[in-house]
């Protein structure tokens, strides 16, 4: 008697250590399936659905619910920028027209015979068709980059020759301001890994910004050589900028108090660096106000 | 949105004579994705504001808020977590283990909290640090600069919510700390991380996106990020 009561005690004990261990093992593979949901869901990923009667299975498809009402899905993603695609066209195409009647018309008005009162006010209406030209430019092409419509193909390139090709290009306007462009160039050939044609866009908006800012002496270009990164180095003799206003001066549209007189829509700098980050790069400032910056671009090398 | 924020920070250390106002009532904010410098000479606080708001240690009075939580508040057993999981350090020693190879010694924060290894991520790390040739060697085989990329790879590698880093490039020469601190500034970015630097280079703190400037424990400085 005492026997079957042992024995029915030991297989109870069985069972119920049994039923432990498969609970526990249950409950950890269900909660491993919601971290998996979770995390393809924190990447963006969608997923298979299942239709099941496994409570796993309701959690998917309210998992799913969730992330089409909060638009996070890859596909939202890629509606979102056939949109903004769509848009950016529109306005580069339907823009050219009316700015190239604007300055077209601007410089018709030029070649009558005005007053000294009206030229200014021709002046200034070409002056600022000029500069909505390159705005909408600027704006155009950042919108292309940072929407991964248009990418950068960075390949193994010639730094010293863009720093020898930027400089040789801005010279004609430096020296309508009697200003000096230098280059100060290692002697071996220096290399590294950019897009050719953004980098050097980059380069050009940062030495315009010099010579915009520059009143009496020079820029000067040089490189630097490091293991693992070729720094291009901008040098100029103008106003300089304060420290607290040096982030600043990457912001978008944002011009300081002291650059008030100076034309420019305050893009320029912005676009390069968005550039030379996209190359994985980046670019860093060192300046005091009345000494000069010194704006440095960094570029990987492999 | 403020990542992290300091308010009213005050650190004093030693008791009568030998007391040390070492932080005297610092306010500090800094946002998702920034790299921010705190410049300042030796004895100005900046090692002291860096133990406070890695919560390695607590402050005599004031709040650090990180991710909208007080960690002030928690206990040494929860801010202990709290540093595994959301601070990864980059120390001026590079403090490494030595007796694991590159890998796991990248992986090490994330194999101690549990969790899993996203293979893919960890990879692109690695490769963005330059160290993809190095991956089986030991720290006693790596030079000074590879060992700190490291040690930066391991910070970025669980996606902290913070990395201090405190004088990254002091035991390097100045060529080396030049590319450690190129690649941590395009690492941070290509990863929106969040970064906050102490260092007394100006130099080195113009890699910055913001720059804070302490002395004596106070703030002296108060630029706007970008």
């Amino acid at each position: 008697m005492n026997d079957i009561v042992l024995y029915i005690g030991i297989a109870a004990a069985v069972l119920g250590v049994g039923f432990f261990i498969w609970s526990r093992i249950s409950t950890k593979k269900t909660l491993d399936r919601v971290e998996e949901l979770i995390d393809k869901a924190i990447e963006g990923d969608t997923f298979q659905e299942s239709f099941s009667e496994e409570r796993t299975s309701r959690l998917e498809t309210k998992l799913t619910e969730y992330l089409r009402a909060s638009g996070v899905s890859a596909l939202n993603v890629k509606n979102e920028r056939d949109k903004i695609k769509t848009l950016i066209a529109d306005i580069s195409h339907q823009t050219k027209t009316p700015i190239a009647n604007l300055v077209l018309h601007g410089e018709l008005l030029k070649e009558s015979d005005l007053n000294p009162e009206q030229e200014e006010c021709v002046d200034a209406l070409l002056r600022e068709s000029d500069k909505l030209r390159f705005l909408i430019d600027a704006l155009v092409k950042l919108s292309r980059l940072e929407n991964g419509i248009l990418s950068l193909t960075p390949a193994k390139e010639s730094v010293s020759s863009i720093v020898t090709e930027v400089a040789s290009e801005m010279r004609g306007k430096a020296d309508k301001k009697g200003l000096y462009i230098k280059t100060d160039l290692p002697e071996e050939d220096v290399k590294a890994s950019f897009d050719r044609k953004w980098t050097t866009e980059a380069l050009i908006n940062i030495v315009d910004n010099a010579v915009k800012y520059t009143q009496s002496g020079g820029i000067t270009l040089g490189i630097k050589n490091y293991e693992m990164f070729a720094c291009i180095t901008v040098k100029d003799t103008g106003i300089g900028i304060a420290e607290e206003d040096i982030p600043k001066i990457f912001g978008r549209f944002n011009r300081l108090e002291s650059s008030r007189n100076e034309e420019g829509v305050g893009i320029g700098l912005y676009l390069a660096r968005e550039i030379v980050k996209l190359e994985g790069g980046y670019m860093k400032v060192s300046s005091k106000p009345g000494e000069g910056s010194e704006f440095a671009v960094f570029l990987k090398k492999e | 949105m403020n990542i992290l924020e300091a308010k009213g920070l005050k650190k004093i250390y030693g008791e009568g004579e030998n007391k040390v106002n070492a932080l005297r009532g610092v306010d500090l904010e800094v946002k998702k994705g920034e790299f921010v410098a705190i410049v300042g000479t030796s004895g100005s606080g900046k090692s002291t504001l860096l133990h406070m708001l890695g919560g390695l240690d607590r402050p005599t009075e004031g709040e650090v808020i990180v991710e909208q939580k007080d960690i002030s508040k928690l206990k040494d057993e929860e801010l202990t977590i709290f540093r595994r999981r959301k601070i990864g350090f980059i120390f001026q020693a590079f403090n490494l283990v030595p007796v694991l190879n590159v890998y796991e010694n990248i992986v090490l924060p994330i194999e101690l909290d549990g969790a899993k290894i996203d293979k893919e991520f960890v990879e692109e790390i690695i490769n963005t640090l330059g160290l993809s040739e190095k991956k089986e060697a030991l720290p006693n085989q790596l030079s000074g600069g590879q060992q700190q990329r490291v040690a930066i790879a391991r910070a970025l590698a669980f996606r902290p919510a913070i990395i201090l880093a405190d004088e990254p490039t002091g035991n390097l020469d100045s060529k080396t700390g030049q590319d450690v601190l190129s690649l941590l500034k395009v690492s941070a970015e290509k990863f929106s991380q969040t970064i906050v630097m102490i260092t007394h280079n100006d130099e080195i703190a113009q890699l910055a996106d913001r720059i804070i400037r302490i002395e004596d424990g106070h703030i002296v400085s108060k630029v706007e990020g970008r």
